[in-house]
């Protein structure tokens, strides 16, 4: 059983906050020390040192996609979006960067704790269904090769055994049951002289 | 930030003939109940900020009079709110010092935003705050909770019972608390809640006879804490497995103020705090000594700069270092808390004796710092068959 910490270390962490500067970046700034961050604020570009941080903040109102060192949407860390401007072509273009977390400007003197947890988790949250759905997508792709597996294993005669059959060397080989296909097909192909993959 | 606003009203710029010299008038708001589950309390915590304004207006270093501006709550947290703002919008006030629970700090805050003004918390309280309209007085938990948990775990043992008043004290409270057991190795037995003022415990009592902690946080207020503990001297004259040696009741709010109410009972349990009073004493407590001091900081910023607003504030928090009679204080700029001492003490016949001392210990209020195998050790290892 996994248990999620819940002191949460932000402790040296580092957030930078991509804003002209603007009593807003004051605002978050003293926040953020509070609470025990390294802040560094930039503008109008986040620097090469931006892509190990742990925390960007970013402004939704003057912003634009040529501030990023990623592709909208694939940023590495946490986004938090700073909203002053709720119009709709700004937010638009805030969720097409997926903030996990958003902060109303003017900021005042609450909110970025909340904010800092919200994005951590919501970019957890992301990554790793990001990650199950990449995996799913694989095995998805392997069910022919899963089809020729278990019709080699059956040899012509009964498909529910062959199938227990190819879960079985899956387990003993400790492997998924894709992977023991694959190496199933590859040995059957061998035998046959045909070394491809074949993937739906 | 704008400095802070001295409208003309009562008093509001006027100058005092003291004997000696002519000193600046300065309201200040004094918000303590003076009635309710809690008064002992807030008793200490007013008698400190009081006292300091005694001793400010009486000493011609300081160009400073202090008029207190008093309005009671009766411990009914919707009214402080609506009384800070009366102290505001009737005096020339900008600086309280006051209220006592979290719920009530939490309470004014908005209040403290729109008028600009700022309040003096003299109470421990749970963390995760930094609001730069109030200052931090008292501890936060890298200056109680985690320390005091630190030196229980490896002397009675890692499995505790969490007990508190049912509001964000002991809420919060427990839930670092749950934490810190899990992170030493323990289990939490039980967690209970009682609303303020309650004192039927004999629930708490038989589920602690039947789950037998290794100790107890209690997190209780006023007089459900006092009922407690009455009720677990009982418990432990019936079984030694609960004496004080052996299964303490913990807290991080007890002091000497509570000590009358507690009597016999409290004897042997441990508490943490910034100051406890020696014999002769100056303050008789934590709260009175944090109140006290409140005022003397906030004097000494007032007396150099009578106008100084949440900027010089912090500019003075960020520069220097305070004497008070709690001694130096230092207050971290970003946060507004206090640098403090860490005492663990053992009440004894109606004081406390010193168990261990740790000075200035800087404030963590969002345990940013908090490294477990610092503060339990190396993780213990388990025999695995």
């Amino acid at each position: 059983m996994t248990r999620t910490p819940r002191i949460p270390n932000l402790g040296g962490a580092r957030a930078f906050i991509l804003h002209r500067p603007h009593p807003t970046v004051q605002a978050i700034t003293r926040q953020l020390s509070a609470i025990g961050l390294i802040t560094l604020d930039c503008w109008p570009e986040l620097p090469p040192e931006a892509l190990a941080a742990d925390f960007v903040f970013f402004d939704a109102d003057l912003g634009f996609d040529e501030q990023f060192p990623w592709k909208p949407g694939e940023a590495p860390m946490p986004l938090v979006a700073l909203i002053g401007s709720e119009a709709p072509g700004r937010i638009e273009w805030a969720l097409s960067h997926k903030a996990d977390a958003q902060l109303l400007k003017p900021v005042g003197n609450a909110g970025v704790y909340s904010a800092l947890l919200i994005a951590r988790q919501s970019f957890e949250a992301r990554k790793h269904l990001a990650g199950e759905i990449a995996s799913l997508r694989q095995r998805v792709a392997e069910r022919q090769t899963i089809v020729r597996a278990v019709a080699a294993l059956s040899k012509g005669s009964d498909d529910e055994r062959a199938y227990a059959q190819l879960r079985s060397l899956a387990m003993s080989w400790q492997i998924s049951v894709e992977d023991a296909a694959r190496r199933i097909v590859a040995m059957t192909d061998e035998e046959g002289g045909d070394d491809q993959s074949h993937r739906a | 930030m704008p400095r802070m606003p001295r409208p003309c009203g009562a008093g509001c710029g006027a100058l005092s003939f003291l004997g000696f010299g002519l000193k600046r008038r300065i309201e200040i708001g004094i918000l303590y109940s003076r009635s309710g589950s809690y008064q002992l309390v807030s008793d200490a915590c007013r008698m400190g900020a009081m006292r300091a304004i005694a001793d400010i207006n009486a000493d011609r270093n300081y160009g400073i009079e202090l008029v207190p501006i008093e309005r009671d709550p009766q411990s009914n947290a919707d009214r402080y709110a609506t009384l800070c703002e009366d102290i505001f919008k009737t005096s020339s006030a900008r600086h309280v010092v006051g209220c006592v629970t979290s719920w009530s700090r939490k309470e004014t805050i908005p209040v403290l935003e729109k008028a600009g003004g700022m309040l003096w918390y003299a109470c421990p309280y749970e963390g995760f705050e930094a609001n730069e309209h109030v200052v931090y007085m008292h501890a936060c938990p890298n200056q109680h909770l985690v320390p005091l948990m630190a030196h229980v775990v490896p002397r009675f043992g890692l499995n505790g019972f969490l007990l508190g008043s049912n509001y964000i004290w002991g809420w919060e409270m427990n839930r670092v608390a749950r934490d810190l057991i899990a992170d030493a190795g323990g289990k939490v037995l039980g967690e209970r809640y009682l609303r303020i003022g309650e004192t039927d415990v004999s629930r708490l009592i038989a589920e602690i006879r039947a789950t037998r902690p290794n100790f107890i946080l209690n997190n209780l207020i006023g007089t459900s804490s006092y009922a407690f503990l009455a009720a677990y001297r009982e418990l432990s004259d019936e079984d030694a497995a609960f004496r004080p040696e052996n299964c303490p009741v913990i807290s991080c709010n007890l002091t000497e103020g509570e000590l009358p109410a507690i009597g016999e009972t409290g004897k042997g349990h441990l508490s943490v705090g910034p100051y406890f009073a020696p014999r002769p004493a100056a303050f008789a407590s934590s709260f009175e000594a944090s109140a006290y001091a409140s005022v003397q900081v906030m004097a000494d910023v007032l007396s150099r700069d009578a106008d100084a607003g949440t900027a010089e504030f912090s500019k003075a928090f960020a520069e220097r270092r305070f004497s008070t009679r709690l001694g130096p204080i230092a207050i971290d700029a970003h946060s507004q808390h206090a640098t403090l001492p860490v005492i663990i003490g053992r009440i004894a016949d109606g004081f406390f004796e010193v168990v261990s001392r740790e000075d200035e210990v800087a404030p963590d209020p969002y345990l940013s710092r908090y490294d477990p195998a610092k503060t339990f050790g190396r993780p213990r290892l388990r025999v695995v068959s």
